[in-house]
């Protein structure tokens, strides 16, 4: 009793060993294709000694040299369904993206554009406020004006045009607006 | 062998380089030369991919404007097809994600007309009929893969990758590749034996 379960045990072992030998078996196969092991590890031992063992596997095993032989036929198979592009496929690609191109290119004109603008602004408006400031100054003193008097003057008068844009902008956006956007007063 | 394997090498990282200076530069002729270079090998990738032509064709185009407008993220570290077959897999994933929030499973079983196979070159009447029947059983077979394990095939056994590239382009582990061309392979083995069509 004790005997046989002893040999079913092995049985099961043994069948266990052997699909995970064809298992293995397969895998190798399908990573090689219809090459021989191929891939940067060819040189390893690893790779020589699992070229070996498949080698030796398929001599004895039936079974896996048909997958083998299967797998070889379905990447020639692979391999052999053309499928191309068209031509005008190509041309219509090569002229969008031609198009395109000419898009950004624009884009960044227009973005080079803006930065100068920016930067000029920026350099007038210092330059100017200098100038303000002085004139300002200037005033003041002919007026016969407190510092304090003639600087508030001239915070007031560089600070008003920007409120003005700020409120309008944000009157856009409420119920003084008609749904154009336009200011309705 | 060694000095010629080096020679290539060499010259596979120059050409990178410079694809890479002219994507930064959005070179219109280098991008036209690419398109030329690359039209089968990427159509044939995003047929497979989707199983669709049209949509294909639809993702082809805006493959390549993507890389008009993605140029300067291309690492010359890297081969030029691999960015390019990454570009195209993101955007059918996107594509599909607008469709149905969805992995690529997705790209999948969708009903419609999938791999047209044409005529192969020329050979014996015969040897014609015998090959195309077994091009159009192997299409079929592709159809009802799950587009994971197609999109490892075609990359493997199609485009030629290394399955370290493969890993690049899918962003899955090697172990995870080796499975998918395992499993496509072994998807595939009835229908070469002629499962009905």
């Amino acid at each position: 009793m004790s005997a046989d379960r002893n040999n079913d045990a092995n049985n099961a072992t043994s069948a266990t060993k052997n699909n995970d030998a064809h298992e293995r078996a397969r895998q190798l196969i399908a990573l090689a294709g219809t090459e021989e092991l191929t891939g940067a590890d060819n040189s390893s031992f690893d790779a020589k000694s699992s070229n070996a063992w498949l080698a030796e596997h398929l001599r004895t095993c039936a079974s896996c040299r048909g997958f083998a032989e299967n797998a070889g036929e379905t990447i020639r198979g692979l391999r052999a369904i053309p499928i191309a592009a068209g031509r005008s496929l190509v041309s219509a690609t090569q002229a969008s993206v031609r198009r395109r191109a000419l898009e950004l290119q624009r884009q960044r004109e227009r973005l080079w554009l803006v930065s100068v603008s920016c930067t000029a602004v920026t350099v007038c408006a210092l330059l100017s406020t200098v100038a303000l400031w002085r004139g300002f100054e200037w005033l003041g003193a002919q007026a016969g004006l407190a510092p304090m008097i003639w600087q508030i003057g001239f915070v007031v008068f560089c600070v008003t045009p920007a409120l003005v844009a700020g409120v309008l902008l944000l009157l856009r956006g409420t119920h003084l607006a008609d749904h154009s956007g336009s200011y309705q007063g | 062998m060694n000095a010629t394997a080096c020679y290539f090498e060499n010259s596979m990282a120059q050409e990178s380089t410079d694809i890479a200076r002219g994507l930064r530069r959005r070179d219109p002729d280098l991008l036209d030369r690419l398109i030329e270079q690359y039209q089968h090998r990427l159509l044939r990738y995003l047929v497979y991919l989707t199983g669709r032509r049209e949509l294909a064709e639809d993702l082809f185009q805006e493959t390549w404007i993507r890389v008009l407008e993605r140029g300067h993220q291309f690492n010359d570290k890297y081969t030029f097809s691999t960015w390019l077959f990454a570009v195209a897999r993101n955007l059918a994933i996107d594509y599909m994600r607008r469709k149905q929030p969805a992995s690529l499973d997705g790209l999948l079983n969708d009903g419609e007309a999938a791999f047209d196979v044409p005529a192969t070159g020329q050979a014996s009447a015969f040897d014609m009929s015998l090959r195309r029947e077994q091009n159009e059983h192997i299409a079929a077979g592709m159809e009802h893969l799950p587009a994971e394990y197609r999109e490892a095939l075609v990359l493997r056994f199609q485009e030629g990758m290394s399955l370290e590239e493969i890993a690049g382009v899918t962003r899955v582990p090697l172990g995870t590749v080796k499975s998918r061309i395992y499993r496509g392979l072994s998807g595939l083995e009835p229908w070469l034996k002629g499962a009905p069509l």
